[in-house]
């Protein structure tokens, strides 16, 4: 495979920040089909047109996901980048790795594919980039066999699930998430690697509200550690960071003078609910308005814990803009206990229900979030056996929208309306 | 499911065979037996895909499935995945 010039791609060099186009040119030096990317891509940029095709029937036997077909539309011209398939592979939980699995790894791939990786993506998986058709199968063999890691998902399947660093880590996080993410793995097997679903489906588990996998914004079903009694508050700590004796943040901030730390100013006053307030030396929290924002949290972790009775809040319908946009996921389940000693039987059973939901009304390609859209909040609720509840609006106070069926008000809606309005003005 | 297993499956390989388009949904199979949920569905496709008899087809964020000799062996479409 020859060296192409590429002088628009070569502007991608010159600036202070990495270049993707330095490292393929270095990688080329190993594997000359790099240098085909780097031909089509030029290409590409010329024309203002795509020269990748994906999809197809490639994959792995007896999975229907973790290989996604991409080839080139110019195979004569460029030869190396005839076939380039993408390989997923399923990361361990928090991305836990030591140095020789990911050279074992790299190894592996530098033997069967172009070398080149893309780690991670956005559900965390490990993406290896550019494989021949027919070097799949016996990749797949050595990395199962020799390497014990698996394939992640793709397609209309369950993808990867993914978590945060949780307890291994992390004071904050509220149950276990790298437990929870490696169960529901385990567990449902089958959905990652084979298709079940109208379209892609997303768990991810974050151990607090921090959220630090995104799972509000990214996942169909996102498990976030949250707490239902009281911030924990040590009011000796609380002193000492208003003395400045503690850095808040951690010390994130401390590359800059910004001046005296001001609780009032920092903390108290950026509260989205107003709940916190100074008396007598001591900082108050009213916990039944706490929205669980974690900013007070965050700017005095030595001060402020979260509570002690912990579990997660489950909300449904996340999703990237593919279609119609962006959607963030609305709260279903304000608390549950997520725990192994009960084999997390709470979440499958919710998990189950939402995907015999979805399998029965959804439409192709339409994901979940979109059919509650669809159908609307009300029904979602109604088929998941839940009760609406306040958490459920987004302003109870001004827009409330659950509405009463005719069999849950007395009297039904056969009413007399000037007998009503007689006791009730319009 | 008001079919068999077998009569499902015969069902499902009647409606890859005969449908307009090469590549279909899992949805497109629910009619084969409108009493079948549909997870039964799915895994007497995903078996029909075992035996040799269906094949995957991802675009890589959505799968079909399509008998082999109603598609070319390597076939790309534009589009996002």
């Amino acid at each position: 495979m020859a060296k192409h010039e590429t002088p628009l791609l070569d502007e991608l060099e010159k600036g202070p920040w990495p270049s993707f186009v330095t490292d393929i040119k270095r990688q080329a030096e190993k594997k000359p089909e790099c240098w085909d990317i780097l031909g089509q891509l030029e290409l590409s940029f010329v024309e203002k047109i795509t020269h990748w095709k994906h999809g197809g029937i490639v994959g792995v036997f007896g999975y229907g996901g973790g290989i996604v077909g991409r080839y080139s539309d110019l195979p004569k011209r460029f030869p190396g980048v005839e076939h380039f398939h993408t390989v997923r592979l399923n990361q361990p939980s928090s991305k836990y790795y030591s140095t020789k699995h990911l050279r074992d790894i790299c190894d592996l791939w530098e033997k069967y594919g172009s070398g080149m990786t893309n780690m991670h993506g956005s559900t965390g998986d490990m993406v290896m980039l550019g494989c021949r058709t027919e070097a799949l199968e016996p990749f797949f063999y050595e990395l199962t066999h020799n390497l014990k890691q698996d394939l992640g998902g793709s397609g209309s399947n369950l993808r990867t699930p993914a978590n945060c660093l949780g307890k291994s880590r992390c004071e904050w996080a509220c149950y276990d998430t790298e437990e929870a993410c490696y169960q529901m793995t385990m567990h449902y097997q089958d959905e990652i690697h084979r298709p079940a679903f109208p379209y892609k489906f997303k768990f991810k588990f974050s151990g607090c509200p921090n959220d630090c996998v995104a799972a509000i914004a990214r996942s169909d079903i996102a498990v976030i550690g949250t707490w239902r009694d009281n911030i924990r508050i040590d009011q000796a700590a609380v002193k000492e960071y208003v003395a400045g004796n503690i850095p808040s943040n951690g010390g994130a901030h401390a590359g800059r003078d910004w001046g005296k730390f001001n609780i009032e100013k920092e903390v108290i006053n950026l509260c989205p609910t107003n709940c916190m307030w100074m008396e007598g030396g001591e900082l108050k929290i009213d916990d039944a308005e706490c929205t669980r924002c974690m900013h007070c949290i965050n700017v005095m972790p030595r001060a402020l814990r979260p509570g002690a009775d912990q579990g997660a809040t489950i909300c449904v319908g996340a999703k990237a803009p593919i279609l119609d946009g962006a959607q963030f996921a609305t709260l279903i389940v304000p608390f549950m206990k997520v725990s192994a000693d009960n084999e997390f039987e709470e979440l499958i059973e919710f998990i189950e229900k939402v995907w015999d939901w979805w399998m029965e009304v959804g439409k192709n390609r339409e994901r979940c979030g979109e059919t509650m859209q669809r159908m609307g909040l009300p029904t979602f609720i109604k088929v998941m056996g839940l009760d609406p509840l306040p958490q459920h609006i987004k302003e109870p106070r001004s827009n409330p929208y659950v509405f009463w069926q005719e069999e849950e008000v007395e009297g039904g809606f056969q009413r007399d309306v000037e007998e009503f309005r007689a006791r009730h003005a319009a | 499911m008001a079919l068999s297993k077998d009569e499902l499956k015969a069902a499902i390989l009647q409606k890859a065979e005969t449908a307009p388009k090469p590549q279909l949904y899992i949805k497109d199979f629910y009619a084969c037996d409108p009493d079948a949920k549909p997870r039964e569905i799915k895994n007497v496709a995903n078996d029909l895909v075992k035996e040799g008899k269906l094949m995957f087809w991802s675009s890589g964020s959505t799968t079909m499935y399509a008998m082999k000799n109603r598609i070319k062996d390597e076939e790309g479409a534009s589009g996002v995945n």
